[in-house]
Protein backbone atom coordinates (compact mmCIF):
# COMPACT_ATOMS: atom_id res chain seq x y z
CA UNK A 1 0.00 0.00 0.00
CA UNK A 2 2.88 2.25 -0.13
CA UNK A 3 2.26 3.51 -3.77
CA UNK A 4 0.58 6.68 -4.35
CA UNK A 5 -2.28 6.90 -6.26
CA UNK A 6 -2.31 8.05 -9.89
CA UNK A 7 -4.87 8.94 -11.21
CA UNK A 8 -5.66 8.98 -15.36
CA UNK A 9 -4.04 12.37 -17.05
CA UNK A 10 -6.41 15.28 -18.45
CA UNK A 11 -9.33 14.44 -16.42
CA UNK A 12 -10.95 15.44 -12.72
CA UNK A 13 -9.83 12.65 -10.90
CA UNK A 14 -12.59 12.68 -8.10
CA UNK A 15 -12.35 12.59 -4.41
CA UNK A 16 -8.73 11.92 -3.71
CA UNK A 17 -7.16 12.38 -0.40
CA UNK A 18 -3.81 13.26 -1.25
CA UNK A 19 -1.31 13.07 0.74
CA UNK A 20 -3.77 13.08 3.48
CA UNK A 21 -4.93 9.74 4.01
CA UNK A 22 -4.07 6.38 3.18
CA UNK A 23 -5.49 6.08 -0.34
CA UNK A 24 -6.55 2.60 -1.22
CA UNK A 25 -4.48 2.15 -3.85
CA UNK A 26 -5.13 -1.03 -5.56
CA UNK A 27 -8.86 0.67 -6.17
CA UNK A 28 -7.40 3.10 -8.39
CA UNK A 29 -7.41 1.84 -12.15
CA UNK A 30 -3.88 3.07 -13.75
CA UNK A 31 -3.26 1.89 -17.25
CA UNK A 32 -0.10 4.29 -16.91
CA UNK A 33 2.04 4.63 -20.40
CA UNK A 34 -0.31 2.19 -22.40
CA UNK A 35 -3.10 4.46 -22.82
CA UNK A 36 -4.74 8.31 -23.64
CA UNK A 37 -7.62 8.45 -21.50
CA UNK A 38 -9.80 11.64 -23.26
CA UNK A 39 -13.49 12.44 -21.80
CA UNK A 40 -16.44 11.05 -23.98
CA UNK A 41 -18.58 13.71 -25.95
CA UNK A 42 -21.70 12.63 -23.73
CA UNK A 43 -23.07 15.45 -21.07
CA UNK A 44 -26.10 13.51 -20.03
CA UNK A 45 -23.46 11.01 -18.13
CA UNK A 46 -20.89 13.15 -17.26
CA UNK A 47 -20.37 11.26 -13.94
CA UNK A 48 -17.89 9.11 -15.48
CA UNK A 49 -15.79 8.39 -19.08
CA UNK A 50 -14.48 5.48 -20.99
CA UNK A 51 -10.50 5.06 -20.96
CA UNK A 52 -9.56 5.58 -24.77
CA UNK A 53 -7.99 2.15 -25.49
CA UNK A 54 -5.81 0.81 -28.52
CA UNK A 55 -7.53 -1.93 -30.42
CA UNK A 56 -6.15 -4.96 -29.72
CA UNK A 57 -8.85 -7.28 -31.34
CA UNK A 58 -8.40 -10.93 -32.36
CA UNK A 59 -4.11 -10.01 -31.44
CA UNK A 60 -3.64 -12.62 -28.68
CA UNK A 61 -5.59 -15.54 -26.95
CA UNK A 62 -5.75 -16.88 -23.68
CA UNK A 63 -4.49 -20.39 -23.97
CA UNK A 64 -3.72 -21.53 -20.45
CA UNK A 65 -6.23 -21.57 -17.22
CA UNK A 66 -5.62 -22.78 -13.59
CA UNK A 67 -7.94 -22.30 -10.84
CA UNK A 68 -6.08 -22.82 -7.05
CA UNK A 69 -8.95 -24.90 -4.85
CA UNK A 70 -11.31 -22.10 -3.70
CA UNK A 71 -12.50 -22.95 0.10
CA UNK A 72 -13.34 -21.47 3.43
CA UNK A 73 -10.40 -20.46 5.87
CA UNK A 74 -7.72 -23.62 4.65
CA UNK A 75 -4.73 -21.42 6.58
CA UNK A 76 -2.78 -21.36 2.58
CA UNK A 77 -1.15 -18.36 2.18
CA UNK A 78 -1.97 -16.03 -1.01
CA UNK A 79 1.53 -16.84 -2.50
CA UNK A 80 0.53 -21.22 -2.10
CA UNK A 81 -2.36 -20.37 -3.82
CA UNK A 82 -1.02 -18.67 -7.00
CA UNK A 83 1.50 -21.06 -7.06
CA UNK A 84 -1.49 -23.52 -7.26
CA UNK A 85 -3.27 -21.72 -9.65
CA UNK A 86 -0.16 -20.62 -11.78
CA UNK A 87 0.91 -24.38 -11.83
CA UNK A 88 -1.98 -25.45 -13.45
CA UNK A 89 -2.32 -22.20 -16.11
CA UNK A 90 0.78 -23.37 -17.45
CA UNK A 91 0.10 -26.81 -17.27
CA UNK A 92 -3.21 -26.53 -19.37
CA UNK A 93 -1.19 -24.59 -21.81
CA UNK A 94 1.29 -27.17 -22.19
CA UNK A 95 4.24 -24.89 -21.05
CA UNK A 96 6.42 -25.16 -18.51
CA UNK A 97 7.28 -22.38 -16.10
CA UNK A 98 10.34 -20.97 -18.16
CA UNK A 99 7.92 -20.39 -21.24
CA UNK A 100 6.58 -17.93 -19.12
CA UNK A 101 8.62 -14.28 -19.70
CA UNK A 102 5.90 -11.88 -18.67
CA UNK A 103 4.02 -11.35 -15.23
CA UNK A 104 0.86 -9.50 -14.25
CA UNK A 105 -0.71 -9.37 -10.68
CA UNK A 106 -1.46 -6.28 -8.64
CA UNK A 107 0.11 -4.48 -5.92
CA UNK A 108 -3.16 -4.91 -4.32
CA UNK A 109 -1.77 -5.61 -0.14
CA UNK A 110 1.79 -6.22 -0.80
CA UNK A 111 1.42 -10.17 -1.18
CA UNK A 112 0.29 -11.30 -4.50
CA UNK A 113 3.16 -13.38 -7.14
CA UNK A 114 5.85 -11.11 -7.95
CA UNK A 115 8.62 -11.72 -10.33
CA UNK A 116 10.52 -12.81 -6.91
CA UNK A 117 7.42 -15.21 -5.65
CA UNK A 118 7.34 -16.52 -8.88
CA UNK A 119 10.82 -17.68 -9.14
CA UNK A 120 10.89 -19.14 -5.20
CA UNK A 121 7.91 -21.34 -6.32
CA UNK A 122 9.33 -22.31 -9.71
CA UNK A 123 12.83 -22.44 -8.94
CA UNK A 124 13.44 -20.28 -12.24
CA UNK A 125 15.53 -17.15 -12.29
CA UNK A 126 15.02 -16.10 -16.19
CA UNK A 127 14.04 -12.43 -16.87
CA UNK A 128 10.41 -11.49 -16.70
CA UNK A 129 8.70 -8.61 -18.48
CA UNK A 130 6.52 -7.70 -15.28
CA UNK A 131 2.90 -5.46 -14.67
CA UNK A 132 1.08 -4.11 -11.75
CA UNK A 133 -1.66 -3.42 -13.69
CA UNK A 134 -2.78 -7.00 -13.52
CA UNK A 135 -4.64 -9.68 -10.82
CA UNK A 136 -8.48 -9.76 -10.37
CA UNK A 137 -11.59 -7.18 -9.90
CA UNK A 138 -11.61 -4.49 -12.86
CA UNK A 139 -8.06 -5.92 -13.67
CA UNK A 140 -8.59 -9.32 -14.58
CA UNK A 141 -11.07 -7.71 -17.57
CA UNK A 142 -8.28 -5.27 -17.95
CA UNK A 143 -4.82 -7.39 -18.12
CA UNK A 144 -5.25 -8.27 -21.63
CA UNK A 145 -5.00 -4.96 -23.07
CA UNK A 146 -1.79 -4.35 -21.51
CA UNK A 147 -0.19 -7.81 -22.29
CA UNK A 148 -1.43 -7.48 -25.91
CA UNK A 149 0.77 -4.45 -26.16
CA UNK A 150 3.93 -6.32 -24.88
CA UNK A 151 3.65 -9.35 -26.67
CA UNK A 152 2.94 -7.35 -29.74
CA UNK A 153 6.01 -5.29 -28.91
CA UNK A 154 7.96 -8.26 -28.52
CA UNK A 155 8.79 -7.68 -24.97
CA UNK A 156 6.58 -10.67 -23.65
CA UNK A 157 5.97 -14.14 -25.50
CA UNK A 158 3.64 -15.80 -22.38
CA UNK A 159 2.37 -13.39 -20.00
CA UNK A 160 0.58 -14.93 -16.91
CA UNK A 161 -1.99 -12.93 -14.65
CA UNK A 162 -3.00 -14.32 -11.12
CA UNK A 163 -4.62 -13.34 -8.19
CA UNK A 164 -5.49 -14.84 -4.67
CA UNK A 165 -6.65 -14.33 -1.55
CA UNK A 166 -6.69 -15.75 1.73
CA UNK A 167 -9.34 -13.16 3.14
CA UNK A 168 -11.06 -16.31 4.99
CA UNK A 169 -8.13 -17.31 6.65
CA UNK A 170 -7.05 -13.45 7.59
CA UNK A 171 -10.45 -12.84 8.83
CA UNK A 172 -10.19 -13.59 12.78
CA UNK A 173 -6.63 -10.72 12.49
CA UNK A 174 -8.35 -8.40 10.84
CA UNK A 175 -6.03 -7.85 8.46
CA UNK A 176 -6.99 -7.71 4.58
CA UNK A 177 -10.73 -8.60 2.93
CA UNK A 178 -12.93 -5.68 1.57
CA UNK A 179 -13.97 -3.92 4.53
CA UNK A 180 -10.19 -3.48 6.14
CA UNK A 181 -9.20 -1.34 2.70
CA UNK A 182 -12.18 1.03 3.05
CA UNK A 183 -11.60 1.62 6.93
CA UNK A 184 -8.11 3.00 6.44
CA UNK A 185 -9.51 5.85 4.18
CA UNK A 186 -9.81 8.85 5.93
CA UNK A 187 -12.90 10.64 4.55
CA UNK A 188 -14.69 7.56 5.25
CA UNK A 189 -13.58 7.57 8.49
CA UNK A 190 -15.08 10.66 8.66
CA UNK A 191 -17.96 11.22 6.54
CA UNK A 192 -19.57 7.56 6.49
CA UNK A 193 -18.08 5.44 8.95
CA UNK A 194 -19.06 7.63 12.08
CA UNK A 195 -23.07 7.29 10.71
CA UNK A 196 -22.62 3.32 10.25
CA UNK A 197 -22.70 3.98 6.46
CA UNK A 198 -20.16 1.03 6.37
CA UNK A 199 -18.91 -1.74 4.78
CA UNK A 200 -19.89 -2.44 1.25
CA UNK A 201 -22.88 -4.33 1.98
CA UNK A 202 -24.22 -1.10 3.27
CA UNK A 203 -23.61 1.37 0.08
CA UNK A 204 -24.89 -0.87 -2.30
CA UNK A 205 -28.14 -2.06 0.28
CA UNK A 206 -28.35 1.86 -0.28
CA UNK A 207 -27.56 1.41 -4.28
CA UNK A 208 -30.56 -1.27 -4.31
CA UNK A 209 -32.99 0.76 -2.38
CA UNK A 210 -32.93 3.68 -5.01
CA UNK A 211 -32.71 1.30 -7.83
CA UNK A 212 -35.92 -0.08 -5.99
CA UNK A 213 -37.83 3.36 -5.89
CA UNK A 214 -36.79 4.57 -9.37
CA UNK A 215 -37.22 1.32 -11.79
CA UNK A 216 -39.53 -0.55 -9.49
CA UNK A 217 -37.26 -3.81 -8.81
CA UNK A 218 -37.82 -6.03 -6.25
CA UNK A 219 -36.35 -8.71 -3.36
CA UNK A 220 -37.82 -11.29 -5.78
CA UNK A 221 -35.91 -10.10 -9.09
CA UNK A 222 -32.74 -10.07 -6.84
CA UNK A 223 -33.54 -12.93 -5.39
CA UNK A 224 -33.84 -15.00 -8.78
CA UNK A 225 -29.91 -13.97 -9.32
CA UNK A 226 -28.77 -15.30 -6.27
CA UNK A 227 -30.72 -18.44 -7.15
CA UNK A 228 -29.33 -18.85 -10.71
CA UNK A 229 -25.70 -18.24 -8.80
CA UNK A 230 -26.10 -20.67 -6.05
CA UNK A 231 -27.88 -23.61 -9.09
CA UNK A 232 -24.52 -22.59 -10.88
CA UNK A 233 -22.41 -23.63 -7.96
CA UNK A 234 -24.28 -26.78 -7.14
CA UNK A 235 -23.52 -27.96 -10.82
CA UNK A 236 -19.52 -26.93 -10.23
CA UNK A 237 -17.45 -29.00 -7.71
CA UNK A 238 -15.10 -27.27 -5.83
CA UNK A 239 -17.84 -24.52 -5.39
CA UNK A 240 -17.42 -23.13 -2.10
CA UNK A 241 -21.72 -23.38 -1.49
CA UNK A 242 -21.90 -26.40 -3.94
CA UNK A 243 -24.00 -29.02 -2.04
CA UNK A 244 -26.09 -26.42 -0.45
CA UNK A 245 -29.40 -25.57 -2.71
CA UNK A 246 -31.17 -22.15 -2.64
CA UNK A 247 -34.78 -21.82 -3.69
CA UNK A 248 -36.24 -18.42 -3.84
CA UNK A 249 -38.66 -19.18 -1.36
CA UNK A 250 -35.87 -19.74 1.00
CA UNK A 251 -34.24 -16.38 -0.60
CA UNK A 252 -37.04 -14.50 0.43
CA UNK A 253 -37.82 -16.55 3.90
CA UNK A 254 -33.86 -15.75 4.97
CA UNK A 255 -33.38 -12.80 7.28
CA UNK A 256 -32.79 -9.23 6.11
CA UNK A 257 -29.02 -7.89 7.13
CA UNK A 258 -28.98 -4.40 5.21
CA UNK A 259 -32.59 -3.69 4.19
CA UNK A 260 -32.79 -4.50 1.19
CA UNK A 261 -30.43 -7.07 1.52
CA UNK A 262 -30.06 -11.05 2.66
CA UNK A 263 -27.04 -12.58 3.46
CA UNK A 264 -27.51 -14.57 0.07
CA UNK A 265 -27.42 -10.98 -1.69
CA UNK A 266 -23.73 -10.39 -0.60
CA UNK A 267 -20.43 -12.43 -1.71
CA UNK A 268 -19.05 -15.04 0.33
CA UNK A 269 -15.57 -14.23 2.31
CA UNK A 270 -13.13 -16.51 0.35
CA UNK A 271 -9.65 -17.92 -0.18
CA UNK A 272 -8.30 -18.85 -3.65
CA UNK A 273 -7.92 -17.36 -6.97
CA UNK A 274 -7.17 -17.88 -10.45
CA UNK A 275 -4.38 -17.71 -13.35
CA UNK A 276 -4.53 -17.47 -17.01
CA UNK A 277 -1.96 -17.58 -19.82
CA UNK A 278 -2.10 -15.06 -22.87
CA UNK A 279 0.30 -15.31 -26.15
CA UNK A 280 -0.01 -14.32 -29.71
CA UNK A 281 -2.81 -15.67 -31.80
CA UNK A 282 -0.31 -17.17 -33.95
CA UNK A 283 1.75 -18.68 -31.10
CA UNK A 284 -1.61 -20.29 -29.93
CA UNK A 285 -2.35 -22.13 -32.59
CA UNK A 286 0.48 -24.25 -31.99
CA UNK A 287 -0.64 -24.57 -28.41
CA UNK A 288 -2.67 -27.39 -26.75
CA UNK A 289 -6.47 -25.58 -26.48
CA UNK A 290 -8.77 -24.77 -28.61
CA UNK A 291 -8.08 -21.06 -29.28
CA UNK A 292 -9.62 -18.70 -27.22
CA UNK A 293 -9.02 -15.03 -28.59
CA UNK A 294 -9.67 -11.71 -27.09
CA UNK A 295 -11.58 -9.65 -29.41
CA UNK A 296 -12.10 -6.67 -27.41
CA UNK A 297 -11.22 -4.49 -23.72
CA UNK A 298 -12.42 -1.30 -21.89
CA UNK A 299 -12.20 0.24 -19.29
CA UNK A 300 -14.88 2.81 -17.61
CA UNK A 301 -14.55 5.24 -14.97
CA UNK A 302 -16.57 6.95 -12.19
CA UNK A 303 -14.96 10.68 -11.19
CA UNK A 304 -16.41 10.22 -7.47
CA UNK A 305 -14.00 7.36 -6.89
CA UNK A 306 -14.61 4.73 -4.45
CA UNK A 307 -16.99 7.19 -2.90
CA UNK A 308 -20.22 6.03 -4.05
CA UNK A 309 -22.60 8.45 -1.93
CA UNK A 310 -21.91 11.11 -4.27
CA UNK A 311 -21.84 8.86 -7.62
CA UNK A 312 -23.49 11.18 -10.19
CA UNK A 313 -25.66 8.15 -11.40
CA UNK A 314 -26.23 6.60 -8.27
CA UNK A 315 -27.72 3.36 -9.53
CA UNK A 316 -25.80 2.71 -12.66
CA UNK A 317 -21.78 1.13 -12.51
CA UNK A 318 -19.05 2.60 -15.15
CA UNK A 319 -20.05 -0.24 -17.14
CA UNK A 320 -22.02 2.50 -19.26
CA UNK A 321 -18.64 3.69 -20.26
CA UNK A 322 -16.95 0.34 -20.54
CA UNK A 323 -19.14 -1.68 -22.78
CA UNK A 324 -19.77 0.23 -25.78
CA UNK A 325 -16.40 1.22 -26.68
CA UNK A 326 -15.23 -2.24 -25.84
CA UNK A 327 -18.29 -4.24 -27.96
CA UNK A 328 -17.75 -1.92 -30.46
CA UNK A 329 -13.55 -2.81 -30.97
CA UNK A 330 -14.93 -6.43 -30.94
CA UNK A 331 -17.67 -6.14 -33.55
CA UNK A 332 -20.74 -7.54 -31.40
CA UNK A 333 -23.52 -6.82 -30.10
CA UNK A 334 -24.71 -7.81 -26.39
CA UNK A 335 -27.10 -9.96 -28.81
CA UNK A 336 -24.47 -12.16 -29.80
CA UNK A 337 -23.18 -12.73 -26.02
CA UNK A 338 -23.51 -16.47 -25.53
CA UNK A 339 -22.66 -16.34 -21.69
CA UNK A 340 -21.49 -13.31 -19.51
CA UNK A 341 -19.72 -13.32 -16.08
CA UNK A 342 -19.82 -9.98 -14.00
CA UNK A 343 -17.85 -9.06 -10.92
CA UNK A 344 -20.46 -9.54 -8.30
CA UNK A 345 -19.88 -8.24 -4.89
CA UNK A 346 -23.77 -7.73 -4.53
CA UNK A 347 -26.83 -9.10 -6.67
CA UNK A 348 -27.49 -5.40 -7.30
CA UNK A 349 -23.95 -4.97 -8.72
CA UNK A 350 -24.58 -7.74 -11.06
CA UNK A 351 -28.06 -6.57 -12.39
CA UNK A 352 -26.65 -2.99 -12.40
CA UNK A 353 -24.16 -4.38 -14.82
CA UNK A 354 -26.48 -6.47 -17.04
CA UNK A 355 -28.02 -3.19 -18.18
CA UNK A 356 -25.43 -0.86 -18.58
CA UNK A 357 -23.73 -2.80 -20.79
CA UNK A 358 -26.51 -3.01 -22.55
CA UNK A 359 -28.29 -6.38 -22.25
CA UNK A 360 -32.04 -4.84 -21.01
CA UNK A 361 -32.87 -1.13 -21.28
CA UNK A 362 -31.90 0.61 -18.44
CA UNK A 363 -34.15 0.34 -15.69
CA UNK A 364 -35.41 -3.27 -16.74
CA UNK A 365 -32.79 -5.02 -15.17
CA UNK A 366 -34.93 -6.40 -12.28
CA UNK A 367 -37.70 -7.54 -14.63
CA UNK A 368 -34.66 -9.24 -16.92
CA UNK A 369 -33.42 -11.44 -14.33
CA UNK A 370 -36.77 -13.24 -12.81
CA UNK A 371 -37.61 -16.42 -13.81
CA UNK A 372 -34.59 -18.46 -15.02
CA UNK A 373 -33.18 -15.71 -17.60
CA UNK A 374 -29.86 -16.08 -16.17
CA UNK A 375 -29.81 -19.86 -15.67
CA UNK A 376 -26.94 -21.84 -17.85
CA UNK A 377 -29.19 -23.85 -20.01
CA UNK A 378 -32.06 -20.95 -20.42
CA UNK A 379 -30.93 -20.02 -23.96
CA UNK A 380 -31.17 -16.44 -22.66
CA UNK A 381 -28.15 -15.10 -21.20
CA UNK A 382 -26.48 -17.27 -19.02
CA UNK A 383 -24.45 -15.79 -16.37
CA UNK A 384 -21.99 -16.51 -13.70
CA UNK A 385 -22.51 -20.13 -14.69
CA UNK A 386 -19.25 -21.27 -11.95
CA UNK A 387 -21.96 -19.51 -9.41
CA UNK A 388 -20.20 -16.66 -8.84
CA UNK A 389 -18.52 -14.46 -5.77
CA UNK A 390 -22.12 -14.98 -4.56
CA UNK A 391 -21.57 -19.28 -4.37
CA UNK A 392 -18.37 -20.26 -6.31
CA UNK A 393 -15.94 -18.32 -4.36
CA UNK A 394 -14.93 -14.49 -3.55
CA UNK A 395 -11.75 -14.56 -5.40
CA UNK A 396 -12.48 -11.32 -7.22
CA UNK A 397 -13.08 -12.09 -10.66
CA UNK A 398 -10.21 -13.78 -11.75
CA UNK A 399 -12.00 -16.98 -11.78
CA UNK A 400 -14.92 -15.43 -14.00
CA UNK A 401 -12.27 -15.00 -16.70
CA UNK A 402 -10.81 -18.96 -16.52
CA UNK A 403 -15.08 -19.95 -16.35
CA UNK A 404 -15.86 -17.80 -19.80
CA UNK A 405 -12.51 -19.65 -21.20
CA UNK A 406 -13.83 -22.71 -20.24
CA UNK A 407 -17.14 -22.21 -21.07
CA UNK A 408 -15.62 -21.05 -24.94
CA UNK A 409 -13.64 -24.58 -25.09
CA UNK A 410 -16.68 -26.32 -24.19
CA UNK A 411 -15.36 -27.50 -20.94
CA UNK A 412 -17.18 -26.29 -18.22
CA UNK A 413 -19.44 -28.25 -15.75
CA UNK A 414 -22.52 -25.98 -16.43
CA UNK A 415 -22.14 -26.13 -19.79
CA UNK A 416 -23.75 -23.45 -22.28
CA UNK A 417 -24.34 -25.07 -25.64
CA UNK A 418 -22.00 -24.23 -28.57
CA UNK A 419 -20.70 -21.32 -26.62
CA UNK A 420 -19.04 -19.11 -28.87
CA UNK A 421 -18.58 -15.60 -27.45
CA UNK A 422 -18.01 -14.88 -23.62
CA UNK A 423 -17.86 -11.60 -22.20
CA UNK A 424 -16.61 -10.58 -18.71
CA UNK A 425 -17.33 -7.56 -16.75
CA UNK A 426 -14.78 -6.48 -13.64
CA UNK A 427 -15.64 -4.24 -11.21
CA UNK A 428 -14.16 -2.03 -8.72
CA UNK A 429 -16.46 0.60 -8.48
CA UNK A 430 -14.70 3.68 -9.55
CA UNK A 431 -13.78 1.76 -12.66
CA UNK A 432 -15.51 -1.09 -14.61
CA UNK A 433 -14.05 -2.93 -17.61
CA UNK A 434 -15.80 -5.16 -20.16
CA UNK A 435 -13.49 -8.36 -22.07
CA UNK A 436 -14.82 -9.95 -25.06
CA UNK A 437 -13.73 -13.14 -25.69
CA UNK A 438 -14.56 -15.42 -28.52
CA UNK A 439 -13.51 -19.05 -29.95
CA UNK A 440 -11.38 -19.14 -33.09
CA UNK B 1 -7.51 3.92 12.11
CA UNK B 2 -7.54 6.81 14.91
CA UNK B 3 -8.23 5.59 18.00
CA UNK B 4 -11.74 6.72 18.73
CA UNK B 5 -12.99 4.66 15.64
CA UNK B 6 -15.82 4.80 14.73
CA UNK B 7 -16.30 8.75 15.83
CA UNK B 8 -15.09 10.74 13.80
CA UNK B 9 -11.62 12.45 14.15
CA UNK B 10 -12.53 16.22 14.67
CA UNK B 11 -9.13 17.46 14.39
CA UNK B 12 -8.78 15.80 10.66
CA UNK B 13 -8.80 19.39 8.48
CA UNK B 14 -10.64 18.28 5.04
CA UNK B 15 -13.59 17.55 7.58
CA UNK B 16 -13.10 19.62 10.91
CA UNK B 17 -15.36 22.35 9.79
CA UNK B 18 -18.03 19.88 9.83
CA UNK B 19 -17.93 19.11 13.53
CA UNK B 20 -17.03 22.04 14.67
CA UNK B 21 -20.72 23.89 13.14
CA UNK B 22 -22.17 20.49 14.29
CA UNK B 23 -21.21 21.86 17.95
CA UNK B 24 -22.86 25.45 17.16
CA UNK B 25 -25.74 24.17 15.57
CA UNK B 26 -24.85 24.98 12.11
CA UNK B 27 -24.39 22.55 9.13
CA UNK B 28 -21.60 23.24 7.14
CA UNK B 29 -20.47 22.49 4.05
CA UNK B 30 -18.04 23.63 1.16
CA UNK B 31 -18.77 26.05 -1.65
CA UNK B 32 -16.56 26.60 -4.95
CA UNK B 33 -14.55 29.38 -4.59
CA UNK B 34 -15.17 29.94 -8.45
CA UNK B 35 -18.57 28.93 -9.60
CA UNK B 36 -20.22 28.99 -6.25
CA UNK B 37 -21.52 25.19 -6.35
CA UNK B 38 -21.70 23.04 -3.13
CA UNK B 39 -18.72 20.44 -2.93
CA UNK B 40 -18.59 17.49 -1.17
CA UNK B 41 -16.71 15.80 0.09
CA UNK B 42 -14.56 18.81 1.24
CA UNK B 43 -11.53 19.11 -0.34
CA UNK B 44 -12.15 17.12 -3.48
CA UNK B 45 -12.76 19.11 -7.06
CA UNK B 46 -15.67 20.86 -7.64
CA UNK B 47 -17.55 18.44 -9.90
CA UNK B 48 -19.28 21.44 -11.97
CA UNK B 49 -15.98 23.41 -12.89
CA UNK B 50 -12.84 21.23 -11.43
CA UNK B 51 -11.51 24.41 -9.42
CA UNK B 52 -10.20 22.59 -6.29
CA UNK B 53 -10.38 26.03 -3.85
CA UNK B 54 -13.60 26.26 -1.47
CA UNK B 55 -14.61 28.03 1.19
CA UNK B 56 -17.34 26.45 4.04
CA UNK B 57 -20.91 28.07 4.12
CA UNK B 58 -23.70 27.38 6.69
CA UNK B 59 -26.83 25.56 5.09
CA UNK B 60 -30.49 25.37 5.69
CA UNK B 61 -30.02 21.76 7.06
CA UNK B 62 -33.42 20.62 5.02
CA UNK B 63 -33.44 18.44 2.27
CA UNK B 64 -34.89 14.66 0.96
CA UNK B 65 -34.22 11.13 1.84
CA UNK B 66 -32.23 10.05 -1.20
CA UNK B 67 -31.59 6.66 -0.28
CA UNK B 68 -31.12 4.93 2.95
CA UNK B 69 -30.84 1.24 4.31
CA UNK B 70 -32.08 -0.86 7.48
CA UNK B 71 -28.84 -1.78 9.23
CA UNK B 72 -29.89 -4.73 11.62
CA UNK B 73 -26.23 -6.38 11.53
CA UNK B 74 -23.46 -4.84 13.36
CA UNK B 75 -20.43 -4.87 10.75
CA UNK B 76 -18.85 -2.20 13.43
CA UNK B 77 -18.98 -3.75 16.89
CA UNK B 78 -19.60 -0.67 18.24
CA UNK B 79 -22.93 -0.07 16.57
CA UNK B 80 -24.62 -3.82 18.11
CA UNK B 81 -26.16 -1.61 20.44
CA UNK B 82 -28.24 0.61 18.19
CA UNK B 83 -29.19 -2.15 15.53
CA UNK B 84 -31.53 -1.71 13.63
CA UNK B 85 -30.50 1.68 12.37
CA UNK B 86 -31.51 3.58 9.41
CA UNK B 87 -28.62 4.94 7.51
CA UNK B 88 -28.79 6.87 4.40
CA UNK B 89 -27.66 9.82 1.89
CA UNK B 90 -30.02 13.39 2.44
CA UNK B 91 -29.98 15.09 -0.85
CA UNK B 92 -29.71 18.71 0.75
CA UNK B 93 -32.32 21.53 -0.34
CA UNK B 94 -29.62 24.12 -1.44
CA UNK B 95 -28.05 21.11 -4.39
CA UNK B 96 -29.61 17.56 -3.99
CA UNK B 97 -26.78 16.47 -6.17
CA UNK B 98 -25.13 16.81 -2.72
CA UNK B 99 -25.69 13.82 -0.84
CA UNK B 100 -24.91 13.84 3.04
CA UNK B 101 -24.24 10.19 4.64
CA UNK B 102 -26.19 10.58 7.93
CA UNK B 103 -28.21 8.91 10.16
CA UNK B 104 -32.46 8.92 9.74
CA UNK B 105 -34.01 9.13 13.78
CA UNK B 106 -37.21 9.68 14.75
CA UNK B 107 -38.67 7.63 12.06
CA UNK B 108 -40.04 4.26 12.97
CA UNK B 109 -38.57 1.81 10.06
CA UNK B 110 -41.47 1.51 8.39
CA UNK B 111 -42.32 5.26 7.61
CA UNK B 112 -39.09 5.39 5.32
CA UNK B 113 -39.94 6.42 2.09
CA UNK B 114 -37.82 7.78 -0.62
CA UNK B 115 -37.88 11.71 -1.25
CA UNK B 116 -39.18 12.26 2.21
CA UNK B 117 -38.66 15.52 3.42
CA UNK B 118 -35.81 16.05 6.46
CA UNK B 119 -34.45 18.55 8.63
CA UNK B 120 -31.39 18.27 10.07
CA UNK B 121 -30.71 17.93 14.43
CA UNK B 122 -27.61 18.07 16.02
CA UNK B 123 -27.38 15.19 18.29
CA UNK B 124 -24.05 13.96 20.35
CA UNK B 125 -22.76 10.70 19.30
CA UNK B 126 -21.43 8.01 21.74
CA UNK B 127 -20.63 4.31 21.40
CA UNK B 128 -20.58 1.99 24.12
CA UNK B 129 -17.27 1.03 25.50
CA UNK B 130 -15.77 4.20 23.99
CA UNK B 131 -14.81 7.32 25.73
CA UNK B 132 -16.03 10.64 24.63
CA UNK B 133 -19.07 11.91 22.03
CA UNK B 134 -18.83 14.20 18.89
CA UNK B 135 -21.56 16.34 18.02
CA UNK B 136 -23.22 15.41 14.56
CA UNK B 137 -25.37 16.47 12.30
CA UNK B 138 -28.48 13.67 12.25
CA UNK B 139 -31.50 14.25 10.56
CA UNK B 140 -35.00 13.63 11.38
CA UNK B 141 -38.46 13.60 9.28
CA UNK B 142 -40.23 17.35 8.64
CA UNK B 143 -41.16 20.04 8.04
CA UNK B 144 -44.58 18.31 6.71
Amino acid sequence: MSQPVRMPRGVASGPDPRGVASAPTALSLDLGRATRVVSPPMAATDWGFASDLEDVSGQIAIVGIGDADPSKASGRTTHEIAGQAAERAIADAGLTARDVDGLMYVPFSGDQMDASAFHAHFGTSHDLWTSTRGGGMVWAGSAPHEAALAIRSGQAKYVLNTFSVAWATQRPQMVGGPGHVHAEDLYKQNLEVPFGWFPQPVYFANIATRHMHEYGTTSEQLGAIAVACRRHANLTPGAVMHGKPLTLEQYLASPLIADPFRKEDCCLISDGGAAYVMTSLERARDLAQPIVAVLGVGVGNAKSGVYWSQQGDFTATPQQFAAPHTFAMAGVEPDDVDVLACYDPFTIVSLMQIEDMGFCAKGDGGRFVSGDTLHFDSGKLPYNTHGGMLSHAYVLGIAHVTEIVRQLRGAAAAQVPDAQVGVYGGYTGPQASTLVLGRR
Amino acid sequence: MHAAFPLPDVDWPPTRELFAGAARGELRVTRCNLCASLVWYPGTPCRTCGAERQEWVTVSGRGTLFSWSVVRFPWIPQFASIVPFATGLVALEEDPRVRLVSRIVDCPIESLHADMRLTVDFRPLRFDGLAGEVVVPLFRPGPK
